[in-house]
């Protein structure tokens, strides 16, 4: 058997004997009427339609309907008033006395609503229903408040970091700036006090670097001041990669570097050229940079010391082969003795060199 | 390997293969051949010691058989092996074993590159009993009276791992090779590779510098072998220091400082 489709879930409520107890002409109107009273409550379709089969087979469909609407209006109160209604009326109606039910139906309404007085508790009611709006629309703002409260915690813990590494700067800057150049001051300051408003954090890397830079003339301070540009850009995305960019930690931050350095650093060339001097004084040698000329004794016989740069000309080219003739000088010196020569030697030298050439005339 | 297939003589050198001798070595070859001395030639990669033997091959008159020795070359692969041959087994002579029985100069070049059973092999030849045992046959092989043997070992390059037992360097009379001095150098270059002296100079004068690198970064430094080749490169019409860069330079290093630091000194020269 099929209910069609006006059946909705009825079938859920509907036992199969209560169906076939109804003629079969009157089982779609039978179903829609428990589908409508269902909408109410579903307890309430369940009972109506157990009653349902009896009423259409004793009553004609005007007292069928106005069973409906008796259960329907009491149920409007209270759904398990309108319940025990539905199950009771039926056995109303056979009573002689045709009032009876409709007595019933009153009690029971008024019962279920209450007193007229009970003002209060619908005041309660109300209160409490806009309370219950008021605090949905507030729902928004309350998750807003939260990811406020958040947010600023997470800056309080950021300020109280700036605030340390500002304490670190502080300590830090000045045994800096006493090894700084005079000449670079200036822009050292500006390009530090940038980074500082930053990220006090990076630019406690940015000191250091800076002074390296400055110190060595590996940048002009334009460089300088592109180099730490584009650091700052860096930063502006991502504080930890920023600051190891400040460090010279990373390929960016080197290849930028690279990219503003004038001339051509010792560095990148000291071990060919030490190959090149080994290679024609026959003796191991090392490249050491004038920097290095405090800290060791670079005029003993292994050592050749150049420039930490070579920016004569434009071209690296040309620039190593500056260094290279420097560093053919100095191999040269290191083959021949020059450094070996000693002041006590000056009488058998020029005893050698007359024996050899005669006396000057 | 397949020595069977020709014959001996066919490793009779007809014609002087070019040797300069840079010391007393060819008095002490002729020496240790005379007494049957094996003989052991140690010295840095294209010094000229294969050529030497060469030289004293035709200089003596004998025929010289060469085995290049490999890591994956067996005490088998030296002496013989059992092969199938259609449907039976026969015994084939390996190179030793051929050289052995015709007599003559037997060569094992850079012998600690094989494995370390075929040096076992070659001790019986080596002392005073003169025999190769050909275990797996169960025979002894006498060799002729003319008969010598001859490694060579490059000290140079040899680990822990691969260096040779004093239980067989002590069987040879040693013969050390070197770079030959700039003068005869020279004259290797002039004769073998045709360049003027002017060039052969130059070459030499790089290969001087550039063997001051030995221990600061380069194992061995640039051969005579490769000298010539720059030569030969030159007289080709190649300039000479793209010629010198292809067979100097990138032969004897990947690490390109040091490339560029003999690019350097090539190009003091030309």
């Amino acid at each position: 058997m099929t209910f069609g489709p006006a059946v909705g879930n009825v079938g859920m409520y509907v036992a199969r004997e209560m169906l076939t107890s109804v003629p079969e002409d009157q089982r779609q109107s039978y179903l829609r009427m428990v589908e409508q009273i269902s909408e109410l409550k579903y307890q309430l379709g369940v009972e109506v339609a157990r009653q349902l089969p009896r009423l259409l087979a004793e009553h004609d469909a005007e007292q069928v309907s106005h069973y409906l609407e008796q259960v329907r209006e009491v149920a409007g109160i209270g759904w398990k008033s309108g319940v025990e209604v539905a199950k009771q009326l039926p056995d109303l109606y056979e009573a002689p006395d045709e009032e009876l039910a409709a007595s019933y139906v009153e009690i029971i309404s008024d019962a279920t609503e209450g007193t007229a007085d009970d003002a209060e508790t619908s005041g309660l009611a109300k209160e409490l229903d806009d309370l219950d709006r008021t605090l949905r629309e507030m729902e928004p703002m309350v998750k807003r408040a939260q990811e406020l409260r958040s947010l600023l915690a997470a800056r309080d813990r950021r300020d109280e970091k700036r605030r340390k590494h500002a304490v670190e700067l502080a300590a830090a800057l000045p045994p800096i700036l006493a090894r700084l150049r005079p000449k670079h001051r200036a822009a050292y300051l500006a390009l530090v006090r940038e980074v500082a408003r930053a990220d006090p954090e990076a630019s406690l890397e940015a000191a250091d670097t800076l002074l390296e830079l400055f110190n060595g003339e590996r940048v002009s301070p334009d460089g300088a001041t592109e180099w730490v540009r584009r650091g700052l850009e860096v930063l502006d995305q991502n504080k930890e990669v920023g600051r190891g960019y400040f460090r010279l930690g990373s390929k960016y931050s080197l290849q930028v570097l690279d990219e503003l350095e004038e001339g051509l650093a010792l560095r990148a060339v000291a071990r060919v050229l030490k190959l090149y001097a080994t290679a024609l004084s026959g003796r191991e040698v090392a490249i050491r940079s004038t920097e290095e000329m405090g800290a060791l004794d670079v005029y003993s016989v292994d050592n050749i010391v150049l420039p930490p740069d070579m920016r004569f000309f434009d071209e690296d080219d040309d620039n190593f082969t500056a260094y290279k003739v420097a560093t053919a000088h100095g191999a040269g010196r290191i083959e021949f003795g020059t450094y070996d020569f000693s002041l006590d030697d000056i009488a058998d030298t020029v005893g050698d060199l007359t024996a050899r050439y005669g006396e000057a005339e | 390997m397949a020595v069977e297939s020709q014959r001996v003589e066919d490793f009779r050198l007809e014609k002087e293969p070019y040797y300069l001798p840079l010391s007393n070595e060819i008095e002490l070859f002729e020496a240790a051949y005379n007494e049957r001395l094996p003989v052991m030639l140690k010295g840095p990669t294209g010094c000229g010691k294969t050529r030497f033997v060469e030289h004293m091959s035709w200089r003596l008159s004998r025929t010289l058989i060469t085995v290049a020795c490999h890591e994956d070359l067996t005490a088998s692969d030296l002496v013989g092996k059992y092969t199938l041959r259609g449907d039976e087994t026969v015994w084939q002579d390996g190179p030793l074993t051929t050289a052995v029985k015709a007599g003559g100069i037997a060569y094992l070049d850079e012998i600690v590159e094989a494995r370390k059973d075929t040096t076992v092999v070659i001790h019986p030849l080596t002392d005073d009993r003169r025999v190769l045992p050909l275990e797996k046959k169960g025979e002894i092989v006498q060799p002729p009276d003319d008969f010598l043997l001859v490694i060579s070992y490059n000290p140079g390059y040899q680990s822990v791992l691969k260096d040779l037992k004093h239980s067989t360097k002590q069987r040879f009379v040693a013969i050390e090779f070197d770079y030959p001095p700039p003068d005869l150098e020279g004259s290797i270059l002039t004769e073998e590779s045709g360049v003027d002296k002017e060039t052969a100079d130059r070459l030499v004068k790089i290969a001087e510098k550039v063997r001051n690198l030995r221990t600061h970064g380069l194992e061995e430094g640039v051969s005579t072998r490769l000298l010539v080749y720059a030569g030969q490169m030159i007289q080709r019409g190649i300039d000479p220091v793209p010629a010198c860069e292809a067979t100097i330079c990138r032969p004897i290093t990947d690490d390109v400082e040091m490339q560029r630091s003999i690019v350097e000194i090539i190009s003091t020269q030309f």
